[in-house]
């Protein structure tokens, strides 16, 4: 399965691997310990850290360490339009970053909203060309209105 | 009740040292009142109190500064002394008279001695009076611009440069400035007299002596109405970073015996020059030549207090309640035991020019065991906004000996969990490795010295990676649909802002 959090210049991507009940990425080792993560590095100290979510941001703590992972999603949830990309809430647009007719590949960033004064990226679940585009910037939209239309390729 | 008066304390303040008073005056069995702005309603130090009036207004001078409010909460629930904290109107003469005239007991000293101190220039020849060392320089009393700047600029050249220009009303670096070279200077005199008018309504200036290489050095003094006045020993505050101290320790690290006493009948003296009653703390400037110079007074409770009461075993705010109540102090002789350490934690990003940082408490999970205190006003599930201090919490911890404290604040702040909210706790542990910090060689220059180009965290790639596990397994796991149950989120229905809201500030 993976995972793509917004980096310092490109997106940083994980690839999780489930074995049992455990989660891999990189030679460390998860479980769930009760409420906690328990964590065996891949050197094999263990580590309890913790994990919390706000918004799209994961916040970790780990080894006297914290870090804030933002995570980029994958066009949220589906509006049951053929292709379209749904508001993950309710928010005021900021930003189009593409026009109609452009082709996009998954994981393209489309729009910026700003949702509960925090900014999340729209990005493209897979490739395609934008057929569509529901919105200007500074436009409000309500949680699942249909943002873009992408026709897939295949 | 043994001897004194009885009292109700209504405590004029918020956050960390509002539930520090609230607390010891439930341990003397003593009545209190709360004051809240309404965006504080709900908040850790409102639920300490036996009665919480909320203030009318939605700016701080309409709540926690307005002196005509807070009395006439007093009056309203029976309440018939005012302890003021720390900031706000803690070092305000005016509303100590106000409150003594009002009928009310004032926790703190009289409305003449915080005068007196209050005005830098006056308090220097107060201090020069009394005997105390003051840092070499001149006081101009001429208020018209160019004779003011005349005599500042021969005064200038007799102090000698590198000097500092204050303004006699200032603090906080206001109306401040550094002259390394005299054709500098009338630029800077005039840039200092401007913004001490702008700030203060007082553009009247002094010059001391520059002493670079300098440690903050204060000594904390109690004096009660029974003739009494001691000192506590001294605390080392020179980590600072923008003027604002972020590591305080008891005893300091070089001190002596015999400096000790020196600084601390200095200390005594100041506050009997000005017939102190209370707490307060002498700062001082100690020279790398081993020479001290009277700073100024504090005169109220101050942030660092708990590493004095940690390695001398008095209780400052309580002692606050019995010379209040006309008691004589209960505190022996002096007795320093051990050593104490502070750090403050800020809600703000270190690694960005400390800028301050808001956000929800998702997770505060403080670290516990032998020798660790904690004094804070927040508890997991409140937000910090950007209404007030940034300050979220002091971790203080006490051992046998500076290195074995130094090791224990590592490894609190190891422990410290706070997620939703960007803490300077990295920064703080980062800290306790410099080599200055270690030897105890600090001054007030070292966060600027050993982080010239600002601070940027050390991170293990390994810990790196290890955090994207735990942050995608998370996900996976379906964590973060758990509900995160805070003092006013509500679990259930509707989206919990707790849980939707990150902003960064500015």
């Amino acid at each position: 399965m993976q995972h793509r959090y917004v980096g310092p210049k490109e997106p940083v991507e994980v690839n999780l691997t489930k074995q049992g009940d455990a989660w891999t990425h990189d030679g460390h080792r998860l479980e769930l310990h009760g409420e906690r993560l328990k964590i065996t590095m891949a050197d094999g100290t263990v580590h309890l850290a913790h994990a919390a979510k706000t918004g799209d941001v994961w916040w970790v703590h780990l080894n006297g360490h914290t870090f804030r992972w933002e995570r980029m999603e994958p066009g949220a949830t589906s509006s049951g339009h053929d292709g379209g990309l749904a508001a993950p809430m309710p928010g005021k647009v900021l930003e189009v970053l593409v026009d109609v007719g452009q082709s996009v590949t998954a994981g393209d960033a489309l729009m910026v909203l700003e949702a509960m004064k925090m900014e999340h990226r729209i990005v493209a679940t897979s490739g395609g060309v934008v057929t569509a585009v529901h919105f200007q910037a500074n436009d409000q939209v309500a949680q699942g209105a249909a943002l873009l239309s992408i026709e897939e390729s295949n | 009740m043994k001897g004194g008066m009885s009292i109700n304390v209504l405590v004029a303040n918020r956050g960390e040292i509002a539930c520090r008073v609230l607390r010891a005056c439930k341990e003397a069995g003593i009545g209190t009142v709360a004051v809240c702005a309404p965006n504080d309603e709900g908040s850790l130090f409102t639920e300490l109190a036996d009665r919480v009036v909320v203030l009318q207004g939605d700016t701080i001078a309409t709540t926690y500064l307005d002196q005509a409010q807070i009395i006439e909460a007093a009056r309203s629930t029976g309440a018939t002394a005012v302890h003021p904290g720390f900031g706000f109107l803690s070092e305000r003469a005016d509303f100590a008279r106000a409150v003594s005239e009002a009928g009310l007991i004032w926790i703190g000293p009289s409305p003449e001695a915080i005068e007196k101190m209050g005005d830098k220039m006056t308090a220097r020849q107060t201090m020069r009076a009394a005997g105390v060392p003051v840092i070499p320089g001149e006081e101009v009393e001429e208020t018209d611009e160019t004779d003011a700047l005349q005599a500042l600029r021969e005064a200038a050249n007799r102090v000698g440069y590198p000097l500092l220009l204050k303004a006699s009303s200032g603090g906080g670096g206001k109306g401040m400035r550094a002259v390394h070279d005299p054709a500098e200077f009338e630029q800077a005199a005039l840039g200092a007299r401007r913004e001490a008018v702008a700030a203060f309504g007082d553009g009247r200036i002094y010059i001391e002596r520059l002493l670079s290489g300098s440690k903050h050095v204060e000594i904390q003094v109690l004096a009660d109405s029974h003739g009494r006045t001691i000192h506590l020993g001294e605390r080392e505050c020179s980590v600072q970073r923008r003027h604002q101290k972020v590591f305080e320790e008891a005893p300091g690290p070089t001190m002596t015996p015999a400096l000790r006493e020196a600084m601390g009948s200095a200390a005594v003296a100041a506050a009997q020059a000005v017939d102190y009653v209370g707490a307060g703390t002498v700062e001082f400037l100690l020279a790398p030549t081993g020479e001290f110079f009277f700073l100024e007074m504090n005169t109220r409770i101050q942030v660092e207090h708990p590493v004095t009461e940690l390695v001398t075993g008095v209780d400052i705010v309580r002692e606050q309640l019995r010379i209040a109540k006309g008691e004589p102090m209960a505190c022996g002789d002096l007795m320093i035991r051990g050593h104490a350490i502070e750090v403050r934690l800020y809600a703000e990003d270190a690694a960005n020019g400390f800028l301050p940082s808001i956000g929800p408490l998702l997770v505060f999970r403080p670290p516990e065991g032998p020798g660790i205190r904690l004094d804070t006003g927040v508890r997991e599930g409140d937000e910090v906004t950007p209404n007030y201090d940034p300050m979220l919490a002091k971790l203080i911890v006490w051992a046998p000996s500076r290195g074995e404290a130094l090791q224990k604040m590592r490894r609190a702040l190891d422990e410290f969990v706070v997620l939703g909210t960007t803490t300077n706790i990295r920064f703080l542990r980062e800290l306790c490795d410099v080599a200055e910090v270690v030897s105890g060689n600090t001054t007030t220059t070292t966060i600027d010295d050993v982080w010239p180009q600002g601070w940027a965290p050390q991170v293990d790639e390994a810990l790196v990676s290890a955090s994207l596990l735990a942050a995608s397994a998370a996900e996976a796991l379906g964590l973060n649909r758990r509900t995160t149950q805070g003092a006013s989120g509500k679990a259930g229905d509707g989206p919990n802002p707790f849980q939707t809201i990150s902003r960064r500030f500015p």
